[in-house]
């Protein structure tokens, strides 16, 4: 144990995610060595974005306004909605070039952690599909067993609303080697094989 | 498989323990605790398989050291390759092949095989279905990388659906039934695989186990083998709904895989409370060497075989058969007293004291 102050700050850097005690005694000392202005700047740009960074009212997506940018943006095909976990999922699929509008549900159902379906976004996406005049719902959570049962529970929500909802696929990687593809990974992929149209 | 050469640096009681074994039979002497079953406990921990006495990480390493080294230079296919193990209290164990890294111990059962015969095996007909379920469940992993991700999964399932089960607190509301669909469907998907899985097994392990258990024995008995899987029929989904209120009052799940048998039957009569101490032994024999066979057909591999202070507990009778039925395999067998039975020829014979190995 160390003086007040310090072990304070250990106490809570601890309890960010992936840091475990090592790391954040290392940090800790790493910040009582900044010059004082640095460790201010830190300091001001985490209460910054606690103050100004909400959630957008449309997608839960993280938003400085009450919409994001990407719900304000005229450019968006509205036809096609994509359903993610987190913020940073959209990023991700906005690299990929995807240009409709996204819902980030802020989780997935995971009982283990007491998150159930009211603790996602849901209910406002529910809201959300019949005042946008949604064509098709892509849902583009985790491939994993989380993700998956959270993906099922969307659409069987979403079936007496007759739209069209489609999982991401799941297989190789592209640029990727047949033989380093593990054995799961490529039996998804014999699964999800597409006749080729020559 | 062949294990020439094996390695223990403070693994229990061995510092540094460093042998090459016989191609065929090793037979290992010594008295009482004095380090012959830790011998066989390494040897077998090289498969990926946790150990079969149940022991923790902590347990395995020497006191007062942080961790355990067991290495090994394994022949297969006339190929060689050096598997090594690290278990490391507290922290990060680490297993590679040829100096690369596998992902989870379990791989390791891909490069050394192991099937092994112990004193406890009698366990396997008088002791809990946990113990039955694992020997299938272990025999289907050690050959299917695809079972052992299937069997992963549904662990994580089961215990997302128990805690949403533990959730309701005794009430069924909507929401906790839309979301009980879900994580049924999911729940019936793989448990579907693995009840496939293991009754095919079951079924195709049956007569060999049968055979075995008449030349073992020396009798005309019948043996069968059942899985007691009541779900299995009428599907799991099914099976849940008719369970749903009971399994929301008491919070847990309570059919499925996790709840399965394996039920040997020795002259239609229940193995477990009918048969006698000698033909529980003799079905348990039975059951390991037909898992080898098994093992053998299907990976194209003669998994070593390890004795772990067998002949002890069998009457002469028994000892001579169950040396009949060895497999042509490598072999390596543990003695208080330094005598086996006839038929068995140590090519190579070594003896413990106090953790150090030595030839005789």
């Amino acid at each position: 144990m160390y003086d007040g102050p310090v072990q304070d700050v250990i106490d809570e850097l601890g309890r960010l995610p992936g840091i475990g005690p090592k790391s954040a005694q290392r940090i800790a000392f790493h910040l009582l060595k900044l010059p004082k202005t640095e460790a201010q700047r830190l300091a001001a740009a985490i209460i910054e974005v606690k103050e100004r960074i909400g959630f957008c009212d449309r997608c839960c997506n993280i938003s400085e306004n009450e919409l994001c940018v990407t719900c304000t943006d005229p450019q968006r095909q509205t036809g096609a909605l994509c359903v993610v976990e987190e913020p940073k999922d959209v990023i991700a699929l906005e690299k990929a070039g995807f240009r409709g509008t996204y819902h980030v549900l802020q989780g997935a159902l995971n009982p283990m952690e007491g998150i159930g379906p009211e603790q996602l976004r849901i209910r406002e996406l529910l809201a959300r599909i019949p005042e946008e005049e949604v064509d098709e719902l892509i849902l583009c959570t985790n491939p994993n067993i989380e993700g998956e049962a959270t993906a099922m529970y969307l659409a069987r929500q979403m079936q007496p609303l007759g739209l069209k909802v489609t999982r991401i696929a799941s297989g190789l990687p592209v640029g990727g080697d047949l033989e380093y593809a593990d054995e799961l990974t490529l039996g998804r992929a014999l699964e999800g094989r597409r006749e080729l149209q020559p | 498989m062949i294990v020439k050469r094996l390695w223990l640096t403070d693994f229990r009681n061995h510092l540094t323990t460093e042998i090459g074994l016989d191609h065929k039979v090793t037979l290992i002497i010594g008295l009482n605790g004095h380090g012959k079953t830790n011998f066989v406990e390494g040897l077998a921990l090289l498969s990926g398989a946790r150990s079969f006495r149940g022991a923790k990480v902590d347990a395995l390493v020497a006191s007062g050291k942080s961790s355990a080294y067991i290495r090994a230079e394994v022949e297969q296919n006339g190929r060689s390759s050096l598997v090594e193990l690290e278990l490391a209290i507290g922290g990060q164990s680490r297993a590679q092949v040829n100096k690369q890294r596998v992902k989870t111990f379990r791989d390791l059962g891909d490069t050394v095989r192991v099937v092994v015969f112990s004193p406890d095996d009698l366990d396997l007909i008088k002791g809990s279905p946990l113990i039955r379920r694992s020997l299938l469940d272990d025999a289907l992993a050690s050959i299917s990388s695809q079972f052992r991700a299937v069997r992963t999964d549904y662990d994580r399932i089961l215990r997302q659906r128990n805690n949403l089960l533990k959730q309701a607190r005794g009430r069924l509301t909507s929401d906790l039934e839309a979301s009980l669909v879900i994580w049924n469907q999911q729940l019936v998907k793989v448990a579907d695989e693995i009840g496939d899985q293991r009754s095919r097994f079951v079924s195709h392990i049956e007569p060999v186990v049968a055979d075995f258990y008449r030349r073992v024995a020396g009798t005309d008995d019948e043996v069968s083998l059942t899985l007691d899987a009541s779900w299995l029929e009428e599907g799991l989904a099914k099976s849940l709904l008719s369970v749903q209120d009971e399994e929301i009052r008491r919070g847990v799940t309570l059919v499925g895989p996790h709840r399965d048998d394996l039920v040997v039957l020795l002259d239609q009569l229940h193995s477990r409370t009918h048969a006698s101490q000698g033909e529980q032994r003799s079905l348990a024999l039975a059951l390991r060497l037909s898992i080898h066979a098994y093992v053998a057909q299907v990976s194209g591999d003669n998994p070593l075989v390890l004795l772990d202070d067998v002949f002890s507990e069998l009457d002469e009778g028994r000892a001579r058969r169950l040396v009949e039925c060895l497999p042509d395999a490598q072999i390596v067998l543990t003695s208080a007293t330094g005598t086996v039975p006839q038929g068995v020829q140590p090519g190579l014979t070594l003896e413990i004291f106090e953790g150090e190995v030595n030839g005789i």
